[in-house]
């Protein structure tokens, strides 16, 4: 009898409790992976969070980091990571540059959960697919462009561009990658664009659609110095007629997007994606902006009185404000749009001697504007090079605050010009940024060079 | 609060419980002296009393014939008879002679007690008196020194700071490495982040639990000790058990009145030492004329205005300092009873304790209650009762980096004023700022804001416990135990708007958390003795506990005051902006036996098991398995050593077992997208995005220990110790690494690294002299060696402690310190010198040569005690002591590098000035590039402000006085003591900072492991001065 009462006994204390369910909780304010992407809407509410990140980075943060490596800015007040930024300085602990780049893989790697998870979607038509996947790349294609540019030598650096670029991410996954070399990313962007191009629609709303994939591939040849494929491309979106340069000069407007932008970022009153951009230059509520004009751009500026964009400043003393982002609430930002393709045309034509009277038309569309028709006009028989000159210096005008001018500076030092920012070489190691310190925290990672620019 | 009233009425009744005019009355001794805490029972009844400290005794007694029994646990029971005659007082002496048996103590093991003697694990037991003996903020600081392998560092002064407990070590990365506190069976809500490090403080999960009510504490180490907590026991565990009726009627009640002050005070530059200084820089920059003066004069301007801004800086000499710390005054008052009979037994205990820090305006007062009710039903079952409840108010102040003291040691500049003193001026001629306004620097002012800010902490607690004991046969117990641990932790904030220059009115902020922690167990023990030789123990059980965390945040603006002080508020709450979370739930379902086999009471060993399963992983790898084997061989029994006589008692034991760890967030192995709804648009359209990356093949974290210990009592227990060697490897070590941003994320859990942890243990007992003067010394220490020995595929700054620069280096203990390292100042020029990896000297601060350059982790530390009594008195002086780790004063590189914004410590007057000069700190400069570093980054962090951080401190020193018969007209009581004591009299160390035992706040778990002896700003430890009065009756 003891016996039975003990294995009696013991057994009801055992088996008080014995279910694996007990054990079973799922975190509740969030959806399990496995659940998230199961419909049409699930991607297309994935997709969208692609556009959001870029909304998040191109509220002047992505114009703020290549800004401050050209010599347009004074050196900025009150922001130690800015001033890293100007310094060529940055390090893997700069947060600012850090935050910019982790932005942009967060985007990537966006996209690529959802290409990896579209065989989980029952309610997606294949031309659904194929459009959404030409988003995805397009997106994709855009952060590695920006962030090779700017994370690594460019293009032309080494003749055969075997110098070290950046991390490809193609899949989804956790796993660290090494840096691939400048060739290899752009090979990458290349394909992605091309894949975009051929099945993005022509109109997609305020999202990418072919046009913009084309004219990304303007931009990506141009920075390659492959001038002709990058006046192909940009023929294809120009000819198109779907963009035309709005009469005034202010690209950056509210509750419209400006008839120039080819890709670009949303804002409304409920959801402002443009402040992050003005409130570091604005200077109408503000006595000390953190971003002001040095006194290099207003040298230039102030050459041709008469143009209409000495109004983007107003100096006081050796202070120069940017008023070119005051008074506004919210607005648009371009990101690709028409005078900066007509720009790179421009010189594209002019570096090939060829069809100059469309390069001296395209900047006189520029100039007609910041002068008034015709008072500022290119001489019909300007040389290529005379229009090379002419077209940069639009483009130099017309880009201010928005951050692509770097690429412009590095893209010529890989051509032979003895390009100097503030006295500073146009290839001293840093003006490549840092990465994160987070990327070296798998063994292999090669970091850049610091420094070596003052 | 009903529920203390409840307790406080059980106390009077029992209070005026009978009194008669016979008494017995005498000292129980043993040989070695006075036993204090034995027991002495008036035969057949319930009337009884325990000794008090003296040993002594008193019992009311009827007139005639009487019969006492005495028992204490390791002594054979006496029985004394005596004859009283009406009126009269008998004195009846008593000594025990030791059990053969019961050599020693009982230990409580976990789901149960064993005899120390046949503990084959290594359990450190510490007594309540040693708990109690000191003002402390939460009882485990009083831990320190107490046990050989237990370090425990105070975090700092500030009122209610918790301690930071390593058990031989840290064995985990990322994972909580705390050990597991267990309270009376129910392994207790243990978070210290719920409400993160808000105002640099950590909540500290323990303070509300009343020292008073603790009658031992039991600290497991090895893996047999450990190894029935299995999955949980990988870090140690710590059991904490509270007093329980015991035969007979006692009451207690003690009282404290003492001050707090600083042990030590920053030396901060004066108004004349800061402007020289920073005049230098200026100068050594190239500057010319005054340098220009943070919220006084700008970089940009004028020579002119410069110099105004200068002379008006030099007009005012603000000592922050002085203006944040005073003295502290602390109360506190316990009452207890302890009462039993034959079928029921009870404590009850209430306790308030108002403990103000030197910090001005901080103070943690908690009031709490406990009973404890044991009631046998009848000879089958037996039913014991738990319940506390609690209440902590934490009178908040900033700390550290939050502002208060920390401000006064950093961007409080001595020139600033506290207020305005005259009206201030703009160009215009308009008043900006009146006379008497506070002086605001970024929006702050220590005293400003000590004196706006509204903050307080509210803790609610209550740990409860039913469990029945039933005998169905006899040596079968089973138990079955249901536990509820409550937990409500409020932050109040209130932000005056005056400190925004922008309203009268604030807003305030209510941050809340609470925690519910179910733990149902049962257990059955049985008991099988096979003739004298074999004794058996077999114990199996199972446990389910589940733990739910809620929080929520109530946010008003435009009002006068915090929600606890404003009615309106209180009564309104709906009205507040609410935000609420999804709770987050944990549950551990977990099957454990052991086996203890005791050979010729010479020979015992101890098998345990567990199998835990853990939410916390997925059903792949949800169950883990933690055997653990031991053996103790009692040599003393043997008959080859019964002729040594100088040898009483003499064991050899080992143990080899698996213990794990699961203590990550609760959904870290899930990948995560964020919610449909979360009202988060782009284009006016919702979007879904990934928030946690997936691991579903997380797994525990085990370690795999090997312990072997001699345990010796020599000359009659003159001489008694323990010598213990341990080698504990654990695996899989659970790492929430840095992933590279590349992948779209920035972290991911993984099971990665390997943790060496070695060491070994002495502690030492001697009685040196005994007699009518007795003089005993304690002493411990313990060596641990710790080491990652793999962490995979990641570099040091895979996992990094906070902002801490601590970093995970393989071949380096847990925790390195990841810095530059700092060579000289260069007497030629004044630069700072570094070393590269290469070991060549550079001027160039560069990321890329952080190497490491020491740690926190001490090569040894313990503590001695030793205890003289004569007569009445006694005098305790405890010493704790930590040998070899180093300190890494992180707050050094501003306020001992670049002058900035911040002031500066007097040690930086040791800077270079001229060509020649030999000195610690190198030339002056504003400009942050100067020491090589790159611009806009001012974090100096160089293996210069890494210290030794060895000290040994007089912890605790107390006289006490025991007045024997204190009568109050007809009453009178058992025991009457008075104490003195003061807390860290004095400490010896070389580091230059403020205070070598230092635990800053921490971000996380990982922080907290990777960053011990990291300082940054944090306040002093206190001294305080305290006089105590105990008595019984």
């Amino acid at each position: 009898m003891k016996i039975n009462h003990l294995i009696i006994s013991l057994t009801a204390v055992v088996t008080m409790t014995s279910c694996d369910k007990l054990l079973e909780f799922e975190p509740g304010d969030v959806v399990i992976a496995a659940d998230a992407l199961q419909t049409a809407d699930d991607a297309q509410r994935m997709l969208n969070s692609n556009y959001d990140v870029l909304g998040n980075l191109y509220d002047g943060r992505v114009q703020n980091v290549g800004e401050l490596l050209t010599e347009n800015l004074a050196i900025p007040e009150n922001n130690n990571d800015f001033v890293s930024v100007w310094n060529r300085e940055t390090n893997f602990f700069t947060s600012f540059t850090n935050g910019v780049y982790t932005d942009f893989y967060r985007a990537v790697y966006r996209g690529n959960a959802l290409l990896d998870n579209f065989d989980l979607i029952e309610d997606l038509s294949s031309s659904e697919k194929t459009r959404m996947e030409a988003e995805v790349r397009f997106i994709r294609a855009l952060c590695h462009f920006q962030v090779v540019k700017l994370w690594a030598q460019p293009y032309n650096y080494t003749a055969d561009n075997s110098h070290l670029g950046i991390p490809i991410r193609r899949v989804a996954s956790q796993e660290p990658l090494p840096r691939s070399t400048v060739k290899e990313v752009y090979d990458f962007i290349i394909e992605d664009l091309e894949f975009a191009r051929a099945n993005l629609p022509l109109s997609n709303g305020v999202y990418a659609n072919k046009h913009a994939a084309s004219a990304l591939l303007a931009q990506v040849y141009f920075q390659m110095s492959d001038y002709t494929t990058s006046v192909s491309y940009a023929n294809e979106v120009i000819g198109s007629n779907a963009f035309t340069l709005d009469t005034d000069l202010d690209r950056y407007e509210q509750d419209a997007i400006n008839s120039e932008t080819i890709f670009g970022i949303v804002s409304n009153i409920l959801d402002i994606r443009s402040e992050g951009f003005r409130d570091n230059y604005r200077s109408d509520n503000n006595a000390n902006p953190t971003l002001t004009f040095s006194g290099s751009v207003v040298t230039t500026m102030q050459q041709t009185p008469s143009d209409a964009r000495n109004d983007w400043f107003s100096s006081d003393g050796a202070f120069h404000k940017v008023t070119r982002f005051n008074n506004k609430e919210y607005y648009n930002i371009p990101v690709i749009h028409l005078t900066g393709l007509l720009m790179i045309r421009a010189e594209a034509l002019g570096h090939l001697n060829q069809d100059l009277d469309i390069a001296i038309d395209d900047i006189n569309s520029i100039r007609d504007r910041a002068f008034g028709e015709g008072l500022f006009d290119v001489d019909p028989s300007a040389s290529g090079a005379d229009v090379v000159e002419f077209a940069r210096l639009e483009l130099w005008k017309e880009t201010l605050c928005e951050g692509t001018w770097i690429d412009q500076l590095k893209r010529r030092g890989t051509q032979g010009e003895a390009i100097t920012v503030r006295n500073a070489p146009w290839d001293c190691p840093g003006m490549a940024l840092q990465f994160p310190n987070g990327e070296t925290s798998a063994a292999g990672f090669i970091l850049n060079e610091e420094g070596g620019c003052n | 609060m009903n529920r203390l009233r409840i307790v406080l009425s059980i106390f009077f009744v029992l209070f005026a419980a009978g009194m008669s005019a016979q008494t017995v009355k005498g000292v129980i001794s043993d040989a070695k002296g006075p036993l204090p805490g034995a027991s002495v029972v008036l035969s057949g009844t319930t009337t009884g009393a325990s000794t008090g400290i003296d040993g002594s005794y008193e019992l009311k007694v009827k007139p005639g014939k009487n019969v006492i029994d005495v028992t204490f646990v390791g002594y054979t029971k006496q029985s004394k008879e005596f004859t009283v005659g009406v009126g009269e007082t008998v004195t009846l002496n008593v000594t025990l002679k030791e059990d053969a048996i019961f050599l020693d103590d009982v230990v409580v093991v976990g789901y149960g007690v064993q005899r120390k003697r046949e503990v084959t694990g290594s359990i450190a037991k510490i007594e309540s008196k040693a708990i109690t003996s000191m003002p402390t903020p939460s009882f485990e600081a009083a831990l320190q020194g107490q046990a050989a392998g237990v370090q425990v560092s105070q975090g700092s002064g500030v009122a209610g700071a918790g301690s930071l407990i390593r058990v031989r070590g840290v064995a985990s990365v990322s994972a909580g490495g705390d050990p597991l506190y267990v309270v009376d069976g129910i392994p207790i809500t243990q978070d210290y982040f719920l409400r993160g490090n808000s105002g640099a403080l950590n909540n500290n999960p323990l303070a509300t639990i009343n020292p008073n009510d603790i009658e031992s504490v039991e600290i497991l180490k090895d893996a047999a000790a450990t190894g029935i907590y299995g999955s949980r026991g990988a870090n140690g565990v710590i059991l904490i058990t509270t007093k329980r009726g015991t035969q007979g009627t006692q009451y207690d009640f003690s009282s404290r009145f003492g001050i707090s002050t600083p042990a030590s005070l920053p030396n901060m530059l004066t108004t004349d030492e800061y402007l020289t200084l920073r005049q230098e820089a200026w100068e050594n920059d190239g500057g010319t004329g005054y340098v220009w003066l943070p919220n006084f004069s700008s970089a940009s301007d004028d020579a002119e205005t410069r110099e105004l801004a200068f002379k008006k800086a030099q007009k005012t000499n603000t000592n922050w300092v002085d203006e944040t710390i005073g003295v502290g005054f602390k109360q506190a008052y316990n009452f207890g009873v302890r009462k039993g009979g034959k079928k029921y037994a009870l404590y009850a205990g209430i306790s308030y304790d108002d403990n103000s820090s030197f910090l001005q305006g901080n103070s943690y007062e908690r009031i709490s209650g406990r009973l404890n009710f044991d009631y046998t039903v009848n000879k089958y079952l037996k039913v014991l009762f738990s319940t506390s409840a609690s209440r902590g108010l934490n009178h908040r102040v900033d700390v550290a980096w939050s502002g208060g003291l920390g401000d006064a040691m950093s961007t409080a500049l001595p020139y600033y004023p506290i207020q305005y003193e005259e009206d201030e001026l703009d160009a215009d001629g308009n008043v900006v700022h009146e006379a008497g306004e506070y002086f605001l620097f970024s929006g702050k002012n220590p005293v400003a804001v000590q004196n706006l800010k509204k903050w307080r902490n509210t803790e609610d607690r209550s740990i409860n416990n039913l469990s029945a004991l039933i005998t169905p046969i006899k040596n079968l117990t089973i138990k079955l135990s249901g536990g509820f641990d409550y937990m409500h932790l409020r932050e109040d904030v209130y932000n005056p708007g005056a400190l925004s220059q922008s309203s009268d009115l604030g807003s305030t902020n209510r941050y809340a958390n609470y925690v519910l922690n179910w733990n149902y167990s049962g257990t059955a023990n049985y008991l099988w003795d096979l003739g004298e030789d074999h004794k058996f123990n077999f114990l199996i059980g199972s446990e389910f506990q589940r733990s739910d965390s809620y929080g929520y945040g109530l946010f008003f603006q435009d009002v006068t005051g915090p929600i606890y002080e404003v009615d309106s508020l209180r009564e309104n709450l709906d009205a507040a902006l609410r935000t609420a979370n999804n709770p987050s739930q944990w549950s551990f379902l977990s099957y454990f036996g052991r086996v203890n086999y005791t050979l010729k009471n010479k020979y015992v060993f101890q098998g345990t098991a567990r199998v835990d399963g853990s939410s916390r992983f997925g059903r792949n790898n949800r169950y883990g398995f933690f055997p653990s084997l031991s053996a103790g061989w009692i040599i003393s029994e043997e008959n080859f050593m019964k002729g040594i006589e100088r040898i009483n008692f003499m064991k050899l034991r080992a143990s080899y077992g698996i213990t794990g760890n699961a203590a990550i967030p609760d959904y870290a192995r899930f990948g995560t997208f964020s919610q449909v709804d979360n009202g988060i648009l782009y284009n006016q359209q919702p979007i879904t995005f990934p928030l946690q990356l997936a691991n579903p093949d997380l797994r525990w974290e085990t370690s795999r220990t090997f312990d072997m210990a001699l345990e010796m009592g020599m000359f009659n227990d003159r001489v008694s110790f323990e010598l213990s060697y341990y080698h504990k490897m654990s695996r899989d070590v659970l790492l929430n690494v840095n992933v590279p941003p590349s992948t779209g994320f920035t972290n991911y859990w993984d099971n990665v690294a390997q943790i060496l942890n070695r060491g070994v243990e002495f502690a030492v007992k001697t009685r040196n002299i005994v007699g009518k003067f007795n003089w005993t010394t304690d002493f411990n220490i313990a060596r641990n060696y710790n080491e990652l020995v793999d962490i995979g595929n990641y570099t040091p700054d895979a996992v990094s402690g906070g902002t801490n620069d601590s970093r995970v280096i393989v071949g380096k203990p847990v925790g390195s310190f990841y810095l530059v390292e700092f060579s000289h100042v260069d007497p030629d020029n004044g630069l700072p010198v570094y070393i590269d990896l290469e070991g060549n000297e550079t001027y160039d601060y560069d990321n890329a040569i952080r190497k490491y350059v020491g740690d926190g982790l001490p090569d040894a530390v313990g503590g001695i005690t030793n205890t003289f009594s004569w007569k009445n008195w006694d005098l305790t002086a405890l010493m704790t002591y930590s040998i070899g780790a180093k300190i890494f004063d992180s707050s050094s590189k501003r306020q001992l590098g670049v002058v900035t914004d911040w002031n500066m410590r007097t040690e930086v007057l040791d800077r270079w000035r001229q060509p020649g000069d030999v000195s610690t700190f190198p030339m002056l400069t504003l400009d942050e590039t100067t020491y090589g570093l790159p611009s806009g980054f001012p974090w100096w962090n160089t293996s210069l402000f890494v210290y030794d951080a060895s000290y040994i401190r007089l912890r605790n020193l107390s006289l006490g006085y025991n007045i024997p018969n204190v009568k109050i007209k007809n009453f009178k009581f058992s025991s009457f003591r008075v104490v003195f004591n003061v807390t860290n009299l004095f400490t010896l160390t070389n580091f230059p900072g403020l205070d070598p035992e230092v635990v800053r706040d921490f971000e996380n778990a990982q922080d907290r492991n990777l960053s011990p002896n990291v300082t940054y700003l944090t306040p002093p430890q206190e001294r305080s001065y305290n006089l105590s009065i105990n008595f019984s009756f």
